[in-house]
């Protein structure tokens, strides 16, 4: 519980340094103060891909290790990716309200995929919730996360598969198209985020493991009996 | 008996029990003839060339009602069937082989008899040489749908939401073959080439045959 509170506080910090930087950092000539939503839309979408990133991971592990904390892992994951994920698209689409005059083109495949992605989660923590079995719903949904990531590249290199509104990469391995101040602030609040998912994680995976104690660990009274069939009962 | 002819048999059982219940073709296909037709129904008329959107149309009912042929009930097992065929020693990578080649055979009959509707109804927009290409498409379009849907079917196997469950699973994930699919004949029609495309299509093909291989006997344990 500890651990959590301590990088709770530390994620705010970082999330507080953050936007100091962002705040302070020198506007683009076009965009004006909407400059300002790429501090935030980035480091979301990074933490989306990581989180599913994680998710894949730990249902992977999963399959190997059948130890329960690599799916309290990938289920918590999975929840804080599709947070983040809504977060992503949704300040996306704000920014694309003002720079491109509208907020989403279908011709733009970077818009898309990555709402797509979110219903791929959402699946996954829909099958999750169908199943009571704790075991089972390890083993079944650790499946659907392996397979989930499939569309992850596909999300990832959309900018470039599709010449389209999205512009490319800023910043790729042979540098940055940013101003230095804009790249500063951007890795700091990505690495604020970082934190903040850590920290998020940590203390979903701590509830789960609570919640998991907490459950009955013996079947209820009554679970071993079942009502009469008709075809039981019709000839008495 | 080996692997191969283990999928065999699977996929023989499989393809005789939808000749017997005729699903796909007395149910799914005129259900997605009448749906292509609503469609045509539904455009504004200041779309006056249909033929603009016919590939797309046909491309969102192929993979939309495809996914219940993929999804039949005839497909899916009873814990019972599931129980006895572990005992007789059925390997599961062949159960999922099997059952992926019977739904792409039905897929991809559907799929052909949809597009002869598609481009009758429709009149769309085709390139030179468009039959050839867009057969290959099919074929890996078919493959990838059978194959992604036998994987969620087994997932969502056995749970009281399964239909519902396995169609929000396969939707969001067929993505990539769906966009490969609907790319090509678009790529073919602005001259550009369509390599990319159907790489894209092969390589999803091959993910997924992989980890439907890779994952068939954790799918099996979990299914107990």
């Amino acid at each position: 519980m500890k651990r959590v509170q301590i990088l709770l506080l530390l994620a705010a910090v970082a999330l507080a340094g953050g936007a100091v930087l962002a705040f302070s950092a020198p506007l683009d000539r076009l965009q004006g103060e909407y400059t300002r939503l790429l501090y935030v839309h980035v480091p979301t979408l990074w933490i989306a891909f990581l989180a599913f990133g994680l998710t894949a991971f730990g249902s992977i592990a999963d399959l190997i290790r059948k130890k329960m904390r690599w799916d309290r892992r990938a289920a918590g994951s999975a929840e804080i990716g599709v947070l983040f994920s809504v977060v992503g698209v949704c300040t996306g689409m704000v920014w694309g309200q003002v720079v491109w005059g509208q907020a989403w083109a279908w011709s733009a495949a970077r818009l898309a995929t990555p709402g797509l992605l979110v219903f791929v989660y959402i699946g996954y923590l829909a099958l999750r919730q169908a199943i009571d079995d704790p075991v089972r719903r390890a083993r079944r949904a650790a499946i659907l996360g392996t397979i989930a990531v499939v569309q992850t590249p596909l999300v990832y290199f959309s900018v470039n598969l599709w010449r389209t509104l999205h512009q490319t990469q800023s910043i790729r391995p042979d540098g940055s198209t940013m101003e230095p101040e804009m790249l500063v602030a951007l890795l700091v609040n990505v690495a604020a985020f970082t934190i903040a998912y850590i920290a998020l994680l940590v203390g979903r995976t701590f509830v789960s493991r609570l919640e998991e104690d907490a459950a009955p660990a013996t079947e209820l009274a009554g679970d071993q009996v079942s009502p009469p069939r008709l075809s039981e009962v019709e000839d008495v | 008996m080996s692997l191969r002819a283990q999928a065999r048999e699977v996929a023989r059982i499989d393809l005789v029990v939808e000749r017997r219940v005729g699903d796909t073709l007395r149910i799914v296909l005129p259900f997605a003839v009448v749906a292509l037709m609503i469609f045509s129904l539904a455009t504004p008329s200041a779309i006056t060339d249909l033929g603009d959107i016919g590939i797309a149309v046909f491309w969102g009912v192929a993979v939309l009602y495809g996914m219940q042929i993929a999804l039949r009930i005839s497909a899916s097992e009873t814990a019972r069937r599931r129980e006895v065929m572990s005992l007789i020693g059925l390997d599961p990578a062949a159960r999922f082989l099997g059952r992926s080649f019977a739904s792409a055979m039905m897929l991809m009959m559907f799929m052909t008899v949809l597009l002869v509707f598609t481009v009758v109804l429709f009149d769309p927009d085709l390139p030179d040489a468009w039959l050839p290409t867009m057969l290959l498409v099919i074929v890996l379009a078919a493959s990838g749908l059978a194959m992604l849907s036998t994987l969620a079917g087994e997932v969502a196997g056995g749970l009281r939401n399964k239909s519902a469950l396995a169609s929000l699973i396969v939707a969001p994930l067929v993505v990539p073959v769906v966009v490969g699919a609907s790319q090509t004949l678009e790529s073919m029609n602005q001259d550009n080439g369509i390599l990319l495309w159907i790489l894209l299509l092969i390589t999803t093909d091959l993910v997924l045959l992989t980890a439907g291989i890779g994952l068939s006997r954790p799918l099996e344990e979990a299914s107990r």
